[in-house]
C-alpha cells in the first residue's frame, strides 16, 4: 500500500508547492529589487557627533576641498595617516593677490598641487578637524564611478589595476603654471645646494688650512670611520640571522630536546622532575615556530 | 493550406504564367518560411516570459535594462548570440558536431507541418497526423546524442545519454496514452481528432455539468491521461522536473555544455519549439485544439457570468484574509462578462472556433509548464525510472483498457 500513499504524498506536496509559488507569482509586494542606477538607498540621516563635532555627522565618504578658502598650511597632509593627501605649495610673488578665505584670513601661499588619492583614503576624517579654516571635508558622495578622471590611455584590460580615476586634483592651478612653478622651485633648490655646496668646500679648505693633518693619521681615521660603517649594521644582520636561520635553530633545538630527556633520567630519579622538564620542551620550540609562520606568511605575501 | 495558397498566387494576372508546380514550390517555401518565423518568435516571446515568470515567482523583477520592462532583452541576447564566435572543440567529431544542432532544429520545426492551427491553417493535412508528429518529434534525441557524442566531453556525453534513456523511457506511456485516444476517435488525423471534440454534453457522461466535448471530460480513464501525457511530455522536452539532460548543478549544461554562440543558439530555439510543440498536442488531442469551450454565444455569456461572479468572491476571500490581490484579472473578467453581454457579436467570436482558442489554451499550458520549471526540485535518474516504469506506465495501460471498457459501458461502440 506505500506505493499508493508514496504517489498520494508526491501528488499533495507537488500542489502544495505550486500553491506557494503562485501566491508569489499573482500577489503584488514590495519589492525587493533595488534599480541600482535609477534609484538608491537613502543615505540614513544620524548624527555621529556629540556638542563640539557637531559636524561629524556626514557619511563619511568622497572628500572634498573648497580651494578658495585653503590656505595651503598642509595641516591635513600632516594629519593624514596613510598619506593620500599631497600638497605643492609655493610663495606667492610679491605683487600677487590670491585673495582673502572666508573666515578673513589672507592666502599668502599658491597651492598649486591639492591631490587626493582616493583609492588610498581610509575614510577616517581625521584630515578635517584640524583644517583652521573648514575648507576640507567629507561629503555623502559614495559613488565614485564615472568617466570624469578615467585615464582613456589605459586599455580596458588594464583598467583593473589602473587608480588614475581615483586620484582627484583640487588645486585650481593650470598644469603649465604647476610645471613652471615645480621647474623654478627646483632651480632654486639646485642653485641654492650648490650656494650650500661652495659654502661648506669653503669652510673646508679653511679649516684644512687651520690644521693640515699627517698622511698617515688621516689613513687611519678613514680606516676608523670604515670599520664604524661596517660595524654599524651588524644589529640588523643579526636580526636577518634570526629571521632566516630559523630552520637551523629549530634543528638545534630538536637535537637538545632529544638529549635533554636523557640527561634528567641520569642524574634524577624522581618523576616529578621530569614532567616540568617535558613543559619546559615542548613549550621551547614555540616562539620558532612562529618566526616561521611569519616567514611563510612573508613568502606568501610576496607571492600574492 | 499550400494548394489553397498555390491557387491564390495563381489568381494574380501578373503570376499567373509561373505555372501551378512553380507557384506551389513558392507557396511551399512561403508556408515553411511561415513556420520557422513562428518558431523563432515563439522562442523570443516565450523566453522574456520564462524570465519574467521566474522572477514573479521569486520576488524579482527579472529583466527590466533593455527596452521598457525588458522588453528587447531577448532580441539583444539573439543578437548578441548570433555574433558570438563559432568555436568547435579541437578534440571534437566536427560533422557531427556541426549536424548535431541543426538536427534537433529541423526535427523540432518539421513537426508544425501538422499542426492544426484553425480548421482550415495547417500546413499539411495528413492522415497519419499524429503518427507522424510523434515519430518525427522523436528524431530530437537523434540530434542530442549526436552533439553529446561529437563534444568528445564527458558531462556532455553523460546527458545524451541520459536523454537518451529518459526519452525512449516516456515515449512508451506517451505513445498509450495516445493510442487511447485513438481508440475513441478511430482516427490518427489531427482536424478529425478535433471535429470529433466539438459539442457539449455531461462530464464524464453522466454526471450531470455542462462541459465541451473535450477527450479530458469524456471519462476518468481520459483525464487521468491528460496527465499522464503532461507527465511524459514534460519528460520529453527535458523542462525542469526531468532535465536531467542538461541538469546544471551535476553535469555543466549536459549535452550542450561544448556549444555557444548560434549553434547554442540553435539548442535554445528548439528547446522552447519543442515545448510548444507538447502543449499543442496536449491542447488538440485532450483541450479541443481550435474548439471554442462556449456551445453557442449564450453559454458564453453565461459562463462568463458565473467566471467574474466567483472571481469577485474569491477576490474579496483572499484580501480579506490576507490583505494583498492583484485585482486585474478580476477587473477583466468582469469586463469580459459585460461586454459580453453588451455586444452579442463579442460573444459570437468567443463561442466559435478559431485560431484564437488554440493559442489561448496552448499559452495556458505552457505557463503550466513554466510553473512546474519554477516550482518543483529535479529527479534523480532513478527516480525518473521509477515514475516512468512503475507509475506512469501501469496508467497508461491502466487508462487504454479502461477507455475501452468505458466506451462500452456508454454504448460508444457495440461488440
Amino acid at each position: 500500500m506505500s506505493y499508493f500513499s508514496n504517489i498520494s504524498n508526491a501528488v499533495s506536496t507537488l500542489i502544495d508547492g505550486m500553491k506557494v509559488t503562485m501566491g508569489y507569482f499573482v500577489r503584488p509586494r514590495e519589492n525587493v529589487t533595488l534599480q541600482y542606477p535609477d534609484e538608491v538607498w537613502p543615505i540614513p540621516e544620524r548624527n555621529i557627533g556629540v556638542g563640539e563635532l557637531d559636524s561629524y555627522n556626514t557619511i563619511r565618504s568622497k572628500l572634498h576641498v573648497n580651494m578658495d578658502d585653503c590656505i595651503g598650511c598642509k595641516a591635513c597632509e600632516r594629519a593624514c595617516p596613510v598619506d593620500c593627501i599631497h600638497i605643492d605649495t609655493y610663495r606667492a610673488a610679491p605683487d600677487q593677490d590670491l585673495g582673502v578665505t572666508s573666515n578673513g584670513t589672507k592666502i599668502k601661499l599658491l597651492t598649486a598641487n591639492f591631490i587626493i588619492d582616493m583609492s588610498e583614503c581610509m575614510f577616517c576624517d581625521l584630515c578635517t578637524p584640524p583644517c583652521p579654516e573648514d575648507c576640507i571635508e567629507m561629503t555623502p558622495d559614495y559613488q565614485f564611478i564615472g568617466n570624469d578622471n578615467l585615464n582613456t590611455d589605459v586599455t580596458p584590460e588594464e583598467r583593473w589595476r589602473d587608480r588614475d580615476h581615483l586620484i582627484y586634483q583640487f588645486s585650481k592651478v593650470p598644469e603649465e603654471e604647476r610645471q613652471r612653478l615645480k621647474a623654478e622651485a627646483e632651480e632654486a633648490a639646485k642653485a641654492k645646494a650648490l650656494a650650500m655646496a661652495a659654502k661648506k668646500a669653503a669652510a673646508e679648505k679653511a679649516a684644512e688650512k687651520t690644521a693640515p693633518p699627517s698622511g698617515e693619521a688621516a689613513k687611519e681615521v678613514a680606516s676608523e670611520t670604515s670599520t664604524e660603517a661596517t660595524t654599524e649594521p651588524e644589529s640588523i644582520v643579526r636580526m636577518e640571522d634570526i629571521q632566516f636561520a630559523t630552520p637551523d635553530q629549530e634543528k638545534i633545538t630538536s637535537d637538545a630536546a632529544e638529549e635533554k630527556p636523557a640527561a634528567p633520567e641520569e642524574s634524577s630519579d624522581t618523576a616529578a622532575k621530569d614532567t616540568p622538564m617535558a613543559d619546559e620542551q615542548t613549550e621551547k620550540p614555540d616562539p620558532e615556530a612562529e618566526t616561521g609562520t611569519e616567514s611563510s606568511r612573508d613568502k606568501d605575501s610576496n607571492n600574492g | 493550406m499550400i494548394q489553397t495558397l498555390a491557387n491564390w498566387i495563381l489568381s494574380f494576372d501578373i503570376l499567373s504564367g509561373m505555372g501551378y508546380p512553380i507557384a506551389w514550390g513558392l507557396s511551399l517555401f512561403i508556408v515553411a518560411a511561415l513556420i520557422f518565423v513562428f518558431v523563432a518568435l515563439n522562442a523570443l516571446v516565450l523566453v522574456y516570459i520564462e524570465r519574467k515568470v521566474s522572477a514573479f515567482m521569486q520576488v524579482r523583477l527579472g529583466p527590466m535594462r533593455v527596452g521598457k520592462f525588458g522588453l528587447l532583452q531577448t532580441v539583444a541576447d539573439a543578437l548578441k548570440l548570433l555574433q558570438k564566435e563559432d568555436i568547435i572543440p579541437e578534440k571534437a567529431d566536427k560533422a557531427l558536431f556541426t549536424i548535431g544542432p541543426w538536427t534537433i532544429l529541423v526535427a523540432s520545426v518539421a513537426t508544425f507541418a501538422a499542426i492544426p492551427f484553425s480548421d482550415t491553417l495547417l500546413a499539411a493535412d495528413m492522415n497519419i497526423g499524429l503518427f507522424y508528429v510523434v515519430s518525427i518529434s522523436s528524431i530530437v534525441v537523434l540530434g542530442i546524442v549526436m552533439a553529446g557524442w561529437a563534444s568528445n566531453n564527458k558531462w556532455s556525453l553523460y546527458g545524451a545519454m541520459r536523454s537518451a534513456a529518459q526519452i525512449i523511457s516516456y515515449e512508451i506511456p506517451v505513445g498509450i496514452t495516445l493510442i487511447s485516444v485513438v481508440a475513441v476517435v478511430g482516427s490518427l488525423n489531427l482536424q478529425t481528432i478535433i471535429q470529433a471534440q466539438g459539442g457539449a454534453g455531461n462530464l464524464f457522461h453522466w454526471i450531470p455539468i455542462p462541459v465541451p466535448n473535450w477527450f479530458i471530460f469524456h471519462s476518468p480513464f481520459l483525464f487521468m491521461a491528460t496527465f499522464v501525457y503532461l507527465i511524459g511530455g514534460t519528460a520529453e522536452i527535458n523542462r525542469t522536473p526531468f532535465d536531467i539532460p542538461e541538469s546544471e548543478s551535476e553535469l555543466v549544461a549536459g549535452f550542450m555544455t561544448e556549444f555557444s554562440g548560434l549553434r547554442w543558439a540553435l539548442f535554445f530555439l528548439s528547446e522552447y519549439a519543442n515545448a510548444t510543440l507538447v502543449a499543442f498536442i496536449l491542447t488538440i488531442i485532450f483541450l479541443g485544439g481550435w474548439q471554442s469551450p462556449f456551445v453557442n454565444y449564450s453559454s458564453a455569456q453565461i459562463a462568463l457570468s458565473i467566471f467574474s461572479v466567483i472571481a469577485v468572491i474569491w477576490t474579496v476571500f483572499v484580501r480579506m484574509k490576507s490583505g494583498r490581490l492583484s485585482i486585474y484579472p478580476l477587473g477583466l473578467s468582469i469586463l469580459a462578462a459585460i461586454s459580453a453581454w453588451l455586444f452579442p457579436g463579442f460573444a459570437v467570436w468567443l463561442a466559435s472556433p478559431g485560431i484564437f482558442w488554440i493559442l489561448a489554451k496552448v499559452a495556458g499550458i505552457i505557463f503550466l509548464l513554466m510553473w512546474f520549471r519554477w516550482t518543483f526540485p529535479r529527479l534523480r535518474v532513478d527516480q525518473l525510472m521509477y515514475i516512468s516504469w512503475k507509475v506512469v506506465l501501469p496508467l497508461a495501460i491502466l487508462n487504454l483498457m479502461g477507455v475501452a471498457i468505458w466506451m462500452w459501458l456508454t454504448g460508444e461502440i457495440q461488440f
